[in-house]
């Protein structure tokens, strides 16, 4: 893997350039596991820097998220370059939104980071509670070793990884201007996990398993809004002339919402799992995206954010494509 | 004020009869969530799990959707929906009723609405004392306590096989007599129940000092500080919604085939589309503006008008955040940055 004095280092290097703003990445958050994406400034800054499993946000929505206000006049734009920090995950949404034309290659410096999972923070709170006290977890070849309160504990990871990671089969960056450390050997043959047993379920099961989950929805869109490939400015959901879905909290437009959301991601989520650990209200909402994915792949046999130079899923018609399911 | 005892073994029957006599809300788990549902004859469901609800109870008498009135597409004539039946909730914690308190005030300052109120003045709140608080609580921070009564009409103490219950008000009382059949007299059970209140607010371990703040968010209104906190910002609506003191509406006109409504439902000062003008002015631009709202309206601007902080340190905003910001640490900054 990568050592933190190694990535501390190197984050220094990056900043120190003249044509980097910053680099995000992660630091320690204000409680318990909680960590919180960091911005790095000055060279000093990198030594907040942390890496681990708690780092459970994907950081390529932070690119899209950057917010450009009108400049006041005279004032010149800041075209310096942002750095990020890049797992598997987060470098399949950079490259995803690079074939989109979301963010330009020269405007970015990845720093690659091979990664053996992040956790799901409910099952790890739910077996191993968090006190105030700042608590900590690292990687330990195929442990995680946590630390509580100054209890050390070594644990199988399977225990507490998210069910997108146990299944990740890119836990090493796609693109990088540099990858830092030793690569990590995937773990995982291709699977979707949840989604075969939905999909084996009858018509009215399925309805009920939605109904009570979308039921729970508080529209909040923190998935929406955590998803790095949920960047349009004019989203079909804050439109209110034409209202497509109505602000009411209730199954029929929370389902309209969540179906709207998945249908955008076709061929463009990155399994990331970033939407389903957010969600305050425990959707699962990658078993709809997991779903996606499988179709993609089996009917198209694309996958994206695998190639840089390749075309977006929606825009790479070709006259073989399967259509027999086509009514 | 009466003084009563519940034994756990009559739980069923005490919550049979509440619902007899009101409409019962009472936590459910749903999913890995907690939220407060109509009581549908499950008196199985106790409070022993429960730790406290995700949507805090506020959602009951300001529900998430409520419509205002009905209509048809093309008739000038009005209906009013179902009239709001008397409820009572069971189980809120201290925090989440002195959280309706306080938005209670903002519902009756210079008009009366009409909505809340009917919902409000139709809803007995009874609270239960919190024997362990949670990670984020700093309820001790804001004159609150793990069993204050501001906002309860009944408070409820756990002591291990029994409640202690004791009415706040006068609705609380008559509400404690509907019950009656399952409770008994209490008989020491009150000094019982305030030696567990105090052990728990012990155990609260995050606080913050509130003094100075409301001047110190005036005087650093452009502080560089609000880029740095707001930064990591999504600008999703978890810290607000499952705010309970968090009160902000939009209404907007849904229409079905020829059925049309006029409804409101929550809405969030993170949200881009928040108070945006017709012209496409946004008054708050960016997320920036947007988090020093959110801490503004609660630590200066409420505190301006009513005199009173509209937080009660529940903790969940802390919880609740993806990006984990955390309304302690923008607070213990702002007092020592601004």
């Amino acid at each position: 893997m990568v050592d933190l004095e190694t990535i501390r280092k190197k984050a220094k290097e990056i900043v120190s350039r003249e044509d980097v703003k910053h680099l995000i990445g992660w630091r320690k958050g204000t409680f318990g596991y909680r960590v919180t994406p960091y911005w790095v400034e000055a060279p000093e800054d990198a030594e907040e820097l942390v890496y681990s499993p708690l780092c459970n946000t994907n950081l390529a929505t932070s690119l899209t998220l950057a917010e450009k206000l009108p400049l006041p006049k005279g004032q010149e734009p800041d075209r310096r370059k942002t750095a990020l920090l890049v797992r598997g995950c987060d470098s399949r949404a950079v490259v995803q939104l690079l074939t989109e034309r979301g963010v330009d290659r020269e405007q970015v410096v990845l720093l690659g980071l091979p990664c053996r999972g992040v956790v799901d923070l409910r099952k790890l709170k739910d077996s191993y509670p968090e006190d105030n006290e700042v608590a900590d977890a690292e990687w330990k070849e195929d442990k995680i070793v946590l630390n509580v309160s100054g209890e050390k504990k070594e644990i199988p990871r399977e225990e507490v990884l998210d069910d997108h990671c146990l299944v990740c089969r890119y836990p090493n960056p796609v693109e990088a201007d540099e990858t830092l450390g030793e690569k990590v050997e995937p773990w995982a043959e291709e699977s979707h996990p949840g989604v075969e047993e939905l999909e084996n379920a009858s018509f009215d099961k399925r309805w009920d398993f939605w109904e009570k989950e979308f039921e729970r929805c508080i529209r909040c869109y923190a998935c929406r809004n955590a998803c790095p490939m949920c960047y349009c400015e004019d989203c079909i959901l804050d439109r209110l002339n034409p209202t497509w879905i109505y602000r009411s909290n209730n199954y029929s437009e929370n389902t309209a919402f969540h179906i709207a959301r998945a249908f955008h991601l076709v061929g463009r989520c990155v399994s990331c799992g970033a939407c389903e650990r957010v969600c305050p209200a425990g959707i699962p909402l990658g078993k709809i995206n997991q779903k996606l994915v499988k179709e993609v792949r089996e009917k198209y046999e694309f996958e994206p954010g695998t190639d840089p130079e390749g075309v977006p899923f929606q825009a790479s018609y070709n006259p073989q494509d399967q259509e027999d399911f086509i009514l | 004020m009466s003084e009563k005892v519940l034994q756990k073994a009559n739980w069923s029957s005490f919550v049979q009869a509440l619902a007899d006599a009101r409409e019962l809300w009472f936590p459910v788990k749903d999913g890995p969530i907690y939220k407060f549902a109509p009581y549908s004859g499950d008196v199985d469901a106790g409070l022993e799990e429960y730790a406290y609800s995700s949507v805090p109870p506020k959602a009951v008498v300001l529900p998430q959707t409520e419509t205002m009135f009905l209509y048809q597409v093309g008739d000038k004539e009005t209906s009013l929906p179902e009239e709001k039946k008397e409820k009572v909730v069971l189980g809120a914690r201290p925090c989440d009723a002195r959280a309706m308190d306080i938005v209670d005030r903002v519902f009756q300052w210079d008009e009366d609405d009409p909505y809340y109120l009917e919902n409000r003045n139709k809803t007995a709140v009874i609270g239960l004392a919190c024997n362990e608080p949670f990670v984020n609580c700093f309820c001790t921070s804001l004159d609150g306590s793990p069993g204050s009564t501001q906002g309860l009409d009944v408070l409820m103490v756990d002591l291990g096989d029994k409640y202690y219950l004791r009415s706040v008000t006068d609705k609380g009382s008559r509400i404690l007599g509907d019950a009656e059949s399952a409770l008994e007299d209490a008989s020491g059970e009150g000094s019982q129940a305030e030696e567990i209140i105090k052990e728990a607010e012990g155990k609260i371990k995050r606080s913050i000092d509130t003094e100075g703040i409301r001047e110190k968010l005036e005087e650093g209104w452009e502080a560089p500080l609000w880029d740095e906190v707001s930064r990591a910002c999504l600008g999703c609506g978890a810290c607000t919604f499952l705010c309970p003191t968090c009160h902000c509406f939009d209404i907007q006109d849904e229409v079905e085939g020829f059925d049309g409504r006029r409804c409101r439902m929550w809405d969030s000062c993170m949200f881009g589309e928040y108070t945006l003008h017709t012209s496409g002015h946004n008054p708050r631009p960016s997320r920036k503006e947007r988090t020093r709202n959110r801490i503004s309206h609660k630590y200066r601007y409420y505190v301006e008008k009513f005199d009173k902080i509209a937080c009660v340190g529940c903790g969940r905003c802390i919880t609740s955040c993806p990006v984990n910001i955390d309304i302690l640490d923008i607070l213990s900054r702002v007092k020592e940055e601004l």
